[in-house]
């Protein structure tokens, strides 16, 4: 946990409890996390709402993030994670609702350095070098890391003389991350960093980010890709249409995200009693029937198979397939934020 | 706002102002084609009691410091489609200090227009005015392209990147006519030119002539420019804070 000075100041300020997020979880903290529990949050979003025209990005998000957390935004393109992050950051109105940051106004947490983001459509110029794109932000803030330090927190000391615009695209993620980390923020935001990235500039990304959060800081990162979030967050946020749709461990949200799907047809129309029997078979989660043909989602396919096929000798033309993420977001909208899994309090890594 | 910043990204811009010497040839152009046809001679011009040289270098003085102060929009509008100022937003850099910065840089821009006229002026045509005759031009001329640089400014706000040219032409001539630094005002209706004493560039022209005089009624220009520079502030630092996350 971060624990200098400023955050002190504000540690006292807060209110006790009131810093958890939404109604539902408060009634499960426990006192082994009463203390977890008294700090503000690092970024604290409710009712956030944000409508372009007819469409509605982001959609009555409630989320709260504890100081020291490492949280995934996972979902698919056009789920919200960006247009969220900005509303987070305060660099877009929210038609309804408020985002805070270090439980004041985002603009304050970034005028005071705590923050630092890579942002989808944010870069550095062209005709600057590494090293001078760097020291030029920090001559904006009041207590910035030194220019050096910064480009070797984010592996960029052999690149520190080249110009921008010579860079590859991993070494441009990578040197506007040291532009992200000069101020030393406390929470980081991090829109999708590693897109363009080859496998080893995403492994050396990733280590310089493991860095950055063995202090206790708190990075926030939005991703598209399931095994990122899984291996580097502590808790994942599943976004789809604006709204959160699962919210846990990487454990928990991958329990959602996996599983397989069997497409079966019987040799007659669905009822009841064939409903009853197909819930009965091992593994099964859920079922979706239509006409004589029905769509199960299983945990364990193969033994829901051998029941199947062992009770049921009209089912035919059966078909297995691994269900995808974009098939779980779809699954999780439709269902409605009900099946999403409950956080684990005060999970760490 | 820190001095750190401005002096890293005034030095950044003039690094990257090489273009501007292309447009400075033609005011340097224009000088040596006005001021060698009839200036060289010495005359003065009745009305205003200067040389005809004199009166041709503050013009083209005025003309370059404009150009050099409006031509900050083509850097916004270069580093907002880069995602330059999306970069900047997540700093503590407030959109006064942005102002600050953008508008420095322009007047530092024109302040090098006017001197590169003047000393071209004066080793090319030794035109008979003291040192403070012109200091006091330039000064005063400077002090006249504060709105012009908060107009480049804000051009590079609102301009998408193929509409900046168009716009800072329409802009630039616009200004020009109007203010009178083309064509004589007495040509138009009356009303005209009592509009164009509330437009900058009018009082351009009649800085530097004040300045070189080291005379004139200060007031009404000071108040011009001033009312201008204050609305043309708040409304870049409103547009400033006001932008869309993504443009």
């Amino acid at each position: 946990m971060n624990t200098n000075p400023v955050n002190e100041t504000r540690l006292r300020t807060a209110p006790p409890v009131a810093a958890r997020s939404g109604s539902t979880r408060a009634s499960a903290v426990s006192g082994s996390t009463a203390e977890a529990a008294s700090e503000v949050p690092a970024l604290r979003l409710s009712g956030l709402t944000r409508r372009f025209g007819s469409l509605t990005a982001v959609d009555g998000v409630d989320l709260s993030i504890r100081q020291g957390e490492v949280v995934a935004l996972l979902g698919p393109n056009g789920a919200g994670k960006s247009t969220t992050i900005d509303l987070a950051l305060g660099l877009s109105t929210p038609t309804s609702g408020t985002a805070e940051l270090f439980g004041g106004d985002p603009r304050d947490a970034i005028t005071g350095g705590r923050v630092g983001a890579m942002l989808q459509g944010g870069a550095l110029l062209p005709t600057l070098t590494v090293a001078q794109s760097v020291a030029l932000v920090a001559s904006v803030h009041k207590h910035p890391l030194s220019v050096a330090e910064a480009l070797e927190r984010a592996r960029c000391t052999e690149i520190a003389k080249q110009k921008v615009a010579k860079l590859s695209g991993g070494q441009k993620q990578r040197a506007r991350f040291a532009v992200a980390v000069v101020s030393n923020p406390d929470l980081l935001f991090l829109d999708e960093p590693t897109a363009a990235m080859d496998v080893e500039a995403r492994r050396i990304f990733w280590q310089s980010m493991r860095d950055f959060t063995s202090a206790g800081r708190t990075v926030v990162f939005a991703t598209h890709y399931l095994d990122e979030a899984d291996e580097y967050a502590d808790r994942i946020v599943m976004l789809s249409g604006g709204r959160v749709v699962a919210d846990g461990t990487p454990r928990e949200v991958k329990a959602v995200v996996s599983g397989r799907r069997i497409r079966v047809t019987f040799g007659r129309d669905w009822d009841a009693a064939l409903a009853a029997s197909i819930d009965a078979l091992p593994g099964v989660r859920s079922v979706d029937a239509r006409g004589n043909q029905a769509l199960i989602v299983t945990d364990d396919s193969d033994a829901t198979l051998r029941g199947l096929l062992a009770e049921h000798e009209d089912a035919h033309d059966v078909e297995v397939t691994s269900q995808s993420m974009d098939d779980a977001f779809l699954a999780l909208t439709a269902g409605g934020a009900g099946t999403a899994a409950a956080p684990t309090e005060g999970a760490r890594k | 706002m820190s001095i750190a910043y401005l002096r890293l990204e005034t030095l950044r811009q003039m690094k990257n102002a090489r273009t501007l010497i292309f447009s400075l040839a033609v005011p340097v152009v224009m000088l040596f084609a006005f001021g060698g046809s009839f200036g060289s001679s010495g005359a003065v011009e009745p009305k205003s009691g200067l040389p005809w040289i004199v009166l041709t270098t503050i013009q083209m003085a005025a003309y370059a410091a404009m150009i050099a102060a409006l031509s900050q929009s083509f850097s916004i509008v270069n580093e907002r489609e880069l995602g330059w100022n999306r970069q900047l937003r997540i700093t503590p850099l407030s959109g006064t200090g942005y102002l600050i910065s953008k508008a420095a840089t322009a007047l530092i821009l024109g302040a090098l227009g006017i001197v590169i006229l003047m000393v071209i002026s004066q080793l090319a045509f030794h035109p008979d005015l003291s040192v403070g005759g012109w200091l006091a031009a330039g000064l005063a001329i400077w002090c006249g392209i504060v709105p012009f640089a908060l107009i480049g400014v804000i051009i590079g706000q609102f301009a998408k990147p193929d509409w900046a040219q168009p716009i800072f032409m329409a802009t630039f001539m616009g200004l020009s006519l109007l203010g009178g630094l083309w064509v004589p005002l007495q040509i138009f209706p009356d009303w005209v030119s009592n509009v164009a004493k509330a437009v900058p560039s009018y009082w351009l022209n009649r800085l530097g002539q004040m300045g070189a005089k080291l005379d004139g009624d200060w007031l009404t220009p000071a108040l011009v420019l001033l009312g201008w520079t204050v609305v043309l502030g708040a409304f870049i630092i409103w547009r400033y804070r006001r932008d869309a996350a993504r443009s």
